[in-house]
């Protein structure tokens, strides 16, 4: 492997993330020891395997089947309005992107995101074959290896394409259930919040203090591992609780929501340069079969105006670190294009990704294949982009595969290049 | 050795590295020979396959992969054994390699506390007695029949939730007409599989039903298999002790695996390969056994029409479906002419695989590896398989030589507990019982909190099981999950609903020791069996706030408002987390 010139270390970060990031990895993750290692030993740590120079990726899943068609509304089809004479969105209500889509208008909040370029839609997206079974197509979705035994996400065979360097290199927040997708060796962390990330045991920084001072000295005379897993997780808990403090507070407001917790979280860990590579978010409750209510309301515009105010609201806390970020959301099916007698939908197939970031194509990407009888698959939105296009395309542009990396994280997956994303600068 | 592509058989006298040592990764399946010495040795080829000539003169004909990037013929595991037995003599039992993360010097030496950190989730106070008066080789008797063993309270429990032995049909019928619940039902097998880990008498069973459910993993909950999941659960239980020949036939076709590994969708007209696979790689052989691709395929349409019912959800025999012509994979062979015939076929191969001696080796391994270390000597490892092979592939008499050797006496304070297992020894340490009345939220809490530190059980979602080496447990997540999951459960924080006894009571018998320092002794002693070291013993006064020989008062916190802290911080200790 090659050694990394510092000069071609991104400049927003800079030297000083990789430095505090590889006295981590070597298992000073106590809080104030990494700033004294000094260079020659990130050096020597970098010759061996170059650091993760890419944006951070934000995950966001959409579980439950998410219907883009309520959200990128067709407003031009007429077929969309045939298929669904409920729970359709009138194309006058609609916020136009181009003359085949608009949005739902409870996404108002995303089109200055729209008009300054860092919003991009792919639309009839999904996995190569139907796969309506919830818990099935989570997994292959999220395994993105269909046909092969490995036995490891995506994430995780990303995250792999360099070594561990901290704690938070992937980070799972807002649950601390791993998603199937940083399954595997490379460390994940999960937390259901910064603050929420705590030893409940300890009430006060005197009373932490003598937790951390006794789990240390309990764990002397253990194996190396054993104690580096003590003595790396009150480090971690410490730079935590630095993330978490008054002095870094999100700079807007977010909705007080789950989502908004989340993202307002990732912004905290994002500003930290604590070497955040990937962030999941897990956002449920799409699956709505019966009763989604119309566009004057219900639980499809409730949702999507939490959805859209707290992706706006991620924007703008971001500010001009967007440069580096690239949010993108996935679900495991889209909804069957027409309407059931519940004013609901069914599991189906195709759906739409979103992605947010200062690397985005804007607009509408993707082959939209129509809704008649004869475009539909088995009454669904027909898949004309394999979603493994579009992951390739932010490892590609975005995250610094190199052809044959994206190769290992996306095995069997031979598609176009989309360009939905931009390479990095 | 040189290998030959020729298509007539040509012989030659080639070199042959003979292994002297080698060691075997038993997470990454790859076997790196240490040393090796060359003999000449007559070789034959005939196109692929590759024979040597044996000590009785005749050509055996030995399986290997080809390693392109090493230029090299790598051999199957079996073949390194076979070799390092006609090398040199059998090994003198070894005391184990140290594991990936050995605490020896935080445990109890005591044979019996040994033995039940090992063969049970957590030893009590009343296990303790059953060892001293049957003995261990007693002890384990006794656990080997389980129906010996009055099981009545956790039966109380166990009757909260759905029957596990209810036929499949039953299930199915109630989930088709609405009367039962999908989710409830899956939640009720892991319900299930924790109380009977937590409060079982038959403690050892609860054991191996943890490891065969993970050996034979049906990630749980997992779509498609609410109405066979439970049924699943009951087989392996049934089987666990007896012959792995019987619990491998009855896995490999129950409902609940057919259904998981896809072989119920599987035909001749396209094979799924993912049953065939995972029987040959997980289940029994291994994936070094040298079987190959052709092996998988042949696998998977020997598999072909073993099937499961859509009217019924029962396991069924779907002549049409199966792949006839002649199959070849792992020293089975079968002309498999008909249709009707291949589950005669297939039930014949899965007991050809039970009696492979790749498979008495994994299994072998597996066992040493959960209850000895997570790098087993090799001595044991192979008297386990020999066993396991004599007594026609019976688990019971392996475990019984397994608990008696002296390889697994030698191994105190070598395993970790994994943080589902720490979590329910940390249950049966305090002493806590399932909620009064019919509810189940007291155990639910249990599987969410096993899940937040990384061992929901049965929830592994890959076919693999959990790992079971301590390497795979120590993340930053799964840490603090379980110092978290500790004080919620000392504190009673969350959930609130177990019953449980009075914790300095069930501590210290009643009994108030005259300082601090032997507060701290007298609660050690009743959790680890020990009391701790000086300098942890001088860590923890710090912790307290107290010198040694401070006097036990009314305004002590020790025992009193500082207690719940002071459990909570030893059962985060390696004291504890030690199996």
């Amino acid at each position: 492997m090659t050694d990394i010139d510092c000069t071609t270390c991104e400049p927003a970060r800079g030297i000083s993330r990789r430095t505090v990031l590889r006295g981590m990895a070597i298992g000073a993750a106590v809080a104030g020891v990494s700033s004294a290692l000094g260079p020659f030993g990130t050096r020597v740590a970098w010759a061996a395997t170059p650091g993760y120079t890419g944006d951070t990726l934000v995950v966001l899943s959409l579980r439950g089947g998410f219907d883009a068609m309520s959200a990128i509304v067709p407003a031009a089809d007429p077929d969309y309005y045939r298929l669904r004479p409920s729970i359709a969105i009138p194309a006058a209500r609609t916020l136009p992107i181009d003359s085949r889509f608009g949005l739902h208008p409870a996404l108002a909040p995303l089109t200055p995101l729209i008009d300054a370029g860092h919003l991009g839609f792919v639309h009839a997206v999904g996995l190569p074959a139907p796969n309506r079974s919830h818990f099935d197509a989570m997994d292959e979705l999220e395994q993105a290896a269909p046909g092969s035994t490995l036995r490891t996400g995506w994430l995780d065979r990303m995250l792999a394409l360099h070594d561990p360097d901290g704690p938070f290199g992937a980070v799972q927040m807002g649950s601390s259930t791993m998603p199937y997708s940083l399954a595997g060796p490379f460390p994940a962390l999960g937390m259901d919040s910064l603050d929420g990330f705590s030893l409940h045991a300890a009430w006060d920084a005197a009373s932490t203090t003598r937790w951390s001072n006794a789990l240390t000295a309990l764990h002397t005379g253990a194996g190396a591992a054993l104690k580096e897993s003590a003595t790396g997780t009150l480090g971690a808990l410490a730079t935590t609780a630095a993330l978490a403090s008054a002095a870094n507070t999100p700079t807007v407001t977010y909705p007080d929501t789950n989502l908004g917790h989340a993202l307002s979280d990732a912004g905290r860990l994002i500003r930290g340069n604590k070497g955040a590579r990937v962030i999941t978010i897990d956002e449920g409750d799409w699956d709505m079969h019966a009763g989604m209510g119309t566009v004057d309301g219900g639980w499809m515009v409730d949702h999507l105006t939490d959805l859209g105010a707290c992706l706006a609201a991620f924007a703008a806390d971001l500010g001009s670190r967007i440069a580096n970020v690239t949010l993108l959301t996935i679900t495991e099916f889209g909804r069957r294009a027409s309407e059931n007698e519940s004013q609901g939908l069914d599991h189906g197939w195709g759906s739409a990704m979103m992605l947010l970031g200062g690397g985005v194509v804007p607009g509408v990407h993707g082959s939209w294949p129509g809704l008649s009888d004869a475009a539909l698959n088995d009454g669904d939105l027909a898949v004309t982009t394999d979603y493994r296009a579009v992951l390739a395309d932010v490892l590609t542009n975005r995250c610094g595969a190199s052809t044959s990396e994206v190769a290992s994280v996306l095995p069997g997956f031979t598609g176009a290049t989309l360009g939905v994303t931009r390479a990095r600068a | 050795m040189a290998v030959s592509t020729a298509v007539t058989p040509v012989v030659r006298t080639v070199t042959q590295q003979v292994v002297v040592t080698y060691k075997y990764n038993a997470r990454t399946h790859v076997t790196t020979v240490t040393r090796s010495r060359p003999r000449r040795v007559k070789a034959r080829f005939v196109g692929t396959k590759i024979y040597l000539l044996n000590a009785a003169g005749h050509w055996a004909r030995i399986p290997y992969i080809w390693s392109s990037r090493k230029a090299a013929l790598v051999y199957n595991r079996r073949l390194h054994l076979t070799l390092i037995a006609a090398a040199k003599p059998k090994p003198k039992p070894t005391p184990p390699a140290p594991g990936a993360d050995p605490s020896p010097g935080y445990v109890s030496k005591d044979p019996a506390r040994h033995l039940l950190r090992r063969a049970t989730y957590g030893p009590t106070p009343t296990l303790l007695e059953d060892v001293a008066r049957l003995g261990i080789a007693g002890w384990v008797d006794r656990q080997l029949t389980p129906a010996s063993i009055d099981d009545s309270a956790c039966e109380a429990v166990l009757a909260r939730l759905p029957d596990q032995a209810e036929p499949i049909w039953q299930v199915h019928d109630l989930l088709d007409r609405g009367e039962r619940n999908g989710w409830d039902q899956l939640r009720g097998v892991m319900t299930a599989h924790v109380a009977r880990a937590a409060w079982s008498e038959r403690q050892l069973l609860s054991v191996m039903e943890d490891f065969w459910g993970n050996h034979f993993n049906v990630t749980t909950p997992g779509a498609e298999v609410p109405s066979s999941r439970a049924h699943y659960a009951h087989t392996i239980r049934t089987h666990a002790f007896g012959r792995f020949a019987d619990l491998l036939r009855a896995v490999t076709l129950h409902p609940a695996m057919l259904t998981y590994l896809n072989n119920r969708t599987s035909s001749d007209v396209h094979p799924n390969e993912n049953h065939g696979r995972e029987l040959l790689e997980l289940h029994t052989v291994g994936v070094d056994a040298g079987y190959g691709e052709q092996g998988v395929l042949n696998s998977a349409r020997i598999l072909t029409g073993l099937s499961v019912s859509w009217d019924s959800g029962e396991y069924l025999y779907a002549p049409w479906r199966h792949s006839v012509g002649s199959v070849s994979v792992m020293g089975f062979s079968h002309a498999n002419t008909t249709k009707a015939g291949g589950e005669a076929v297939a039930l014949a191969y899965i007991n050809h695989l039970a009696h492979r001696p790749e498979t008495a080796h994994r299994i072998a391994l597996k066992l040493a590896r959960h209850f000895v270390s997570d790098t087993p000597p090799t001595s044991l490892v192979e008297a386990l398989a020999s066993t396991y092979l004599a007594h026609d592939t019976a688990i019971a008499p392996v475990l019984r030589q397994l608990f008696t050797s002296t390889e697994f006496s030698a191994s105190i304070g070598m395993k970790t507990r994994r943080p589902y297992e720490e979590l329910i020894a940390t249950v049966r340490t305090l002493g806590l019982g399932a909620e009064l009345g019919t509810g189940v939220e007291s155990i639910e809490a249990l599987i969410w909190m096993a899940g937040d530190a990384g061992q929901p059980p049965l929830g592994w979602p890959f076919p693999t099981g959990h790992p079971d080496v301590a390497a795979a447990w120590l993340s930053t997540a799964s840490t603090l999950a379980r110092w978290n999951n500790t004080m919620n459960l000392v504190a009673n924080w969350w959930p609130t609903t177990f019953t449980r006894p009075d914790l300095r009571r069930h501590l210290t018998y009643g009994v108030t020791p005259a300082t601090c320092g032997a507060a701290v002794d007298m609660v050690c002693l009743r959790l680890f069996g020990r009391t701790l070291t000086p300098t942890h013993r001088a860590a923890v006064l710090t912790f307290l706030d107290e010198d040694a020989d401070a006097p036990i008062t009314e305004n002590t916190g020790v025992l009193t408002w500082y207690l719940e802290q002071l459990v909570a911080l030893l059962l985060n200790s390696p004291y504890h987390l030690t199996r």
